[in-house]
């Protein structure tokens, strides 16, 4: 058991005004696994994506971290167990401009001692399984959106973290780049048996993972797993869920 | 690859998005540090005779430049900041913490800081060697500018930026511990406005606030009619418009738009799309800083107008007071004076004029309102002098030119040509045709004491000294001692003449160059710091525009995707940088014209010259902060597509 969540909940807005977007969920994730969370505009996926990957602070609930309690860390020891256990994709890839792809993804390295060689393997092994090694001198804005996103999913990989956070990563890419992705998203959780968490609203995306979380009105509404089971059929499963929830084609 | 490496290259790559911001403190410092060396510059003030006024000068200007310059500059951080906040949120993500973050921000900003403090003292000496040349130009001072370098004006400049900094740093490390990372995160998505509908509520302020600004103009110009209640008057003027512009900003502008948006029932164009109905909302969420910025504007416009109104008509000032280059107190004093200049070989005319006191009754040629100055009676004192003296004047019996008004007295006083005008002494009357009005006195203050002064036919002159009252006649004639320099006068002759053991005299080149010196210093000074005020108010709008400019990216990339030129764009957006930069403006300007009718004259002898100089040059400048925002925009909205 890598993460174990237990009752969290989640309001915003004041005193008199108050939104619960998380009524009490609870949830376990083993290690390795590869887990999409879905659910309708408004259900609260984000918002526990948030939570789960310390962005964001419970209002209740406890979430372990292989055995750690993050809700009850301080600031220091959040930024260090960011550092070392956890690593984050956006829908907006948030590279900075200004530095090269391979400095990217070198980022989270440089902020711990490691020997120059050391690095240089670990960025040979991203870089190769993503196919982005021949761009690690061009700047992000001279390479297309899905190579950026691969760049940002190999920054999350580098530094070996214990669970990878997505946040809708296939959002801004087209279907080719999307699958793309997400191929090496699946090879990467299956060869380094890294645990991988992602927020979509794409049942397309969905399918590659092995559990699908539904979640409604901030709490889970259900659970699917793939089992041994073809990618189509378990893509239908999954639209006949999204179907129930009332949730098809609804941008989120 | 070490952290440090890749903050100090991704800081250097992105050193020209920083360029304004950049400029500005190379700007603040080198205004700063110039007039500090000015104020700390010896042999200029021992060359002024006016040197403790230019200190005091120099200090307050100081204050003042110290309060923008803080202002400007913590302004240009949160908004710095506010850009930066994804890459702060993204070194949090890989497991930065909050100190190490703010330690990154330190570093940064030193480089930025102590960078621009080294350019801008350099620009700061080169600046103040320029602006001292100005100045004493203003002052008509010969004084060949040296290069003094003063290390004590380095250290009190770098004194007050390290100041500066440790604001900022706290200013950082605040917004650094406010702010979540969450927010951080998601920041660059959320806008400002808020489009909420506008109600009756809405309507009522707009009303209420142009109301306001209206009846504060109002009263600006009833403040002389009513001088026992002036300090009562000013504030009020003062509260009525600077609350009322506030109440303009956030409700009115709105209104208005919100008016010309309804009349179009929907077909809206490309320009509204980009300017009325954003302003609509920019300008509410915004009203504060544009209330900031219009009155202080009118403020910085209205002094530099009145200060320059000074400095423009002191020649006249000093002319209309005093006729003549030297006027005695006594008749031994101009034969003293005459013998000298006689020794010397100065060529002069001298001048002895007797003037008789009289009173006018005010009616007829002269109507005053006298009331309001608390004056008894009906009459109004005037010097007499016979036409005999002058030769290029030549009166009929019945005729009369009034002559030397002062201007704080022609706010009250109204002459009608061709009318009668009544000289009084006790039962005797005598009237006169009033055909012409001078400025030029033909009394210096000193004999006329301030008095309007007419000129007569030397028959009628002769008539009226007999009939002078006994009360006038205690006094005895008034009798002017005089002398013209042929040759014009000079600071030679004057330093000849201005001996301590010689008797007393006025000198009309002397009152001058007094006056011209002490106006043009408090000119400068007001202008230095107006400047100073234009350029980071302009700078603080165009960063505004850049910050909206990146807000709006994607409108403009839908806008062309639904096949609107470039051009169009550009011509909504010219129309929002009009509004945006003109009404401001166009507030700052009316405010300053109002203040300055109220009470120009109280400063000078000419209203409309040298301020509509200062408006436009004003202007002008503030412009260029409009221009320099819409290549801006230009550059964004033809990278918008890509």
């Amino acid at each position: 058991m890598i993460l174990e969540a237990k009752d969290i909940k989640k309001s915003y807005g004041n005193r008199f005004n108050r939104t619960e977007v998380l009524k009490g969920i609870d949830m376990n994730i083993e290690k390795g696994e590869f887990v999409s969370i879905m659910g309708a505009s408004g259900s609260g996926k984000t918002t526990l994506l948030n939570v789960l990957s310390s962005i964001d602070r419970v209002s209740s609930g406890h979430i372990q971290i292989e055995g750690a309690d993050i809700t009850q860390m301080k600031d220091k020891q959040l930024a260090h167990f960011r550092k070392n256990d956890l690593g984050f994709i956006f829908q907006e890839y948030n590279l900075l401009d200004t530095l090269t792809v391979k400095e990217n993804i070198l980022l989270p390295l440089s902020i711990r001692n490691m020997k120059k060689d050391e690095v240089d393997r670990q960025f040979e092994r991203v870089a190769g399984e993503l196919g982005i090694h021949e761009l690690s001198g061009k700047y992000p804005n001279e390479i297309s959106g899905g190579q950026q996103q691969r760049t940002s999913a190999a920054r999350a990989f580098i530094h070996q973290p214990k669970i990878i956070f997505a946040d809708e990563p296939t959002g801004a890419l087209d279907s080719k780049s999307a699958s793309n992705l997400l191929k090496k998203l699946q090879q990467m959780n299956v060869a380094s048996r890294s645990t991988i968490m992602m927020v979509t609203h794409d049942a397309t995306a969905a399918s590659y993972s092995g559990r699908v979380i539904f979640l409604k009105d901030g709490l889970v509404y259900s659970t699917l797993r793939r089992g041994g089971r073809p990618q189509e059929e378990f893509y239908k499963e999954i639209m006949n869920t999204q179907s129930v929830l009332g949730g098809v084609g609804v941008e989120s | 690859m070490n952290l440090n490496r890749i903050i100090l290259k991704n800081f250097f790559r992105n050193i020209k998005n920083y360029g304004l911001y950049i400029f500005a403190l190379i700007f603040s410092v080198s205004l700063y540090f110039s007039f500090v060396l000015m104020s700390k510059d010896e042999s200029a003030a021992e060359e002024l005779s006016s040197g403790t006024m230019m200190s005091t000068g120099f200090i307050v200007g100081s204050v003042l430049l110290i309060v923008i310059i803080v202002t400007f500059v913590m302004f240009a951080n949160t908004i710095f900041l506010k850009r930066r906040n994804q890459e702060l949120a993204l070194f949090q993500l890989i497991g930065l913490d909050r100190g190490r973050v703010f330690r990154i921000l330190v570093l940064e900003n030193a480089i930025i800081y102590f960078g621009s403090l080294m350019v801008g003292i350099l620009f700061g000496f080169l600046l103040s060697r320029m602006l001292m040349m100005i100045l004493l130009r203003i002052m008509q001072v010969e004084l060949s500018v040296g290069l003094n370098f003063s290390m004590a004006a380095v250290g009190q400049t770098a004194l007050l930026f390290i100041g500066i900094f440790v604001l900022l740093m706290i200013q950082n490390f605040i917004f650094l511990k406010r702010t979540r990372l969450l927010q951080m995160m998601t920041m660059n998505r959320t806008s400002e406005s808020d489009t909420r509908r506008l109600g009756t509520g809405t309507v009522l302020m707009g009303v209420l606030g142009l109301a306001m600004v209206a009846v504060g103009y109002y009263f600006s110009t009833q403040l002389m009619e009513n001088v026992s209640l002036i300090f009562l008057l000013v504030f009020g003027v003062l509260g009525l418009t600077i609350i009322g512009t506030y109440i303009t900003f956030k409700f009115s502008v709105a209104f208005v738009l919100n008016m010309i948006r309804k009349s179009k029932k929907g077909h809206v164009s490309v320009t509204d799309v980009l300017s009325l109905t954003r302003i609509m909302f920019k300008m509410k969420s915004n009203a504060f800083l544009l209330t900031l910025i219009a009155v202080i504007s009118a403020l910085s416009i209205g002094l530099m107008s009145l200060s320059y109104i000074t400095y423009y008509s002191t020649e006249k000032m000093v002319e209309n007071t005093m006729p003549h280059d030297y006027v005695f107190y006594e008749e031994e004093a101009l034969e003293f004076y005459e013998e000298l200049l006689d020794e010397e070989g100065v060529d002069y005319e001298s001048i002895q004029m007797p003037a008789v006191d009289y009173e006018a009754k005010t009616e007829g040629a002269i109507s005053a309102d006298l009331e309001a100055l608390d004056f008894n009676g009906s009459t109004l004192y005037m010097n007499v002098v016979s036409d005999a003296h002058f030769g290029s004047v030549a009166l009929g019996p019945n005729e009369t030119i009034i002559t030397g008004t002062p201007s704080v007295m022609q706010t009250f006083i109204d002459y009608t040509l061709h009318a009668p005008m009544t000289f009084v002494s006790d039962d005797y009357e005598r009237s006169l045709e009033l055909v012409d009005i001078k400025e030029t006195a033909v009394l210096p203050s000193m004999v006329s004491y301030g008095s309007p002064t007419a000129i007569v036919d030397e028959t009628v002159y002769q008539e009226l000294s007999e009939h002078q009252s006994d009360e006038m006649q205690e006094q005895g004639v008034k009798m002017l001692h005089a002398i013209d320099i042929t040759e014009g006068d000079s600071m030679d002759i004057l330093n000849m003449m201005n001996r301590e053991e010689n008797p007393v005299f006025e000198s009309k080149i002397q009152q001058q160059t007094g006056q011209l010196q002490a106006s043009g210093m408090t000119m400068f000074v007001i202008a230095f710091v107006g400047f100073a005020f234009l350029v980071t108010s302009g700078c603080i709008l165009y960063f505004k525009q850049v910050g909206e400019s990146e807000e709006e990216k994607g409108s403009y990339n839908v806008l062309r995707k639904l096949g609107f030129s470039e051009r169009e764009i550009i011509r909504g957006l010219s129309f929002k940088m009009i509004i945006t930069f003109g009404v401001p403006l166009l507030v700052g300007l009316l405010h300053a014209y109002f203040a300055v009718n109220a009470g120009w004259f109280l400063f000078g002898t000419e209203m409309w010259t040298p301020m509509l100089i200062v408006m436009g040059v004003y202007a002008l400048f503030y412009s260029l902060f409009a221009l320099l925002s819409l290549v801006h925009y230009k550059k964004v909205v033809r990278e918008s597509l890509t």
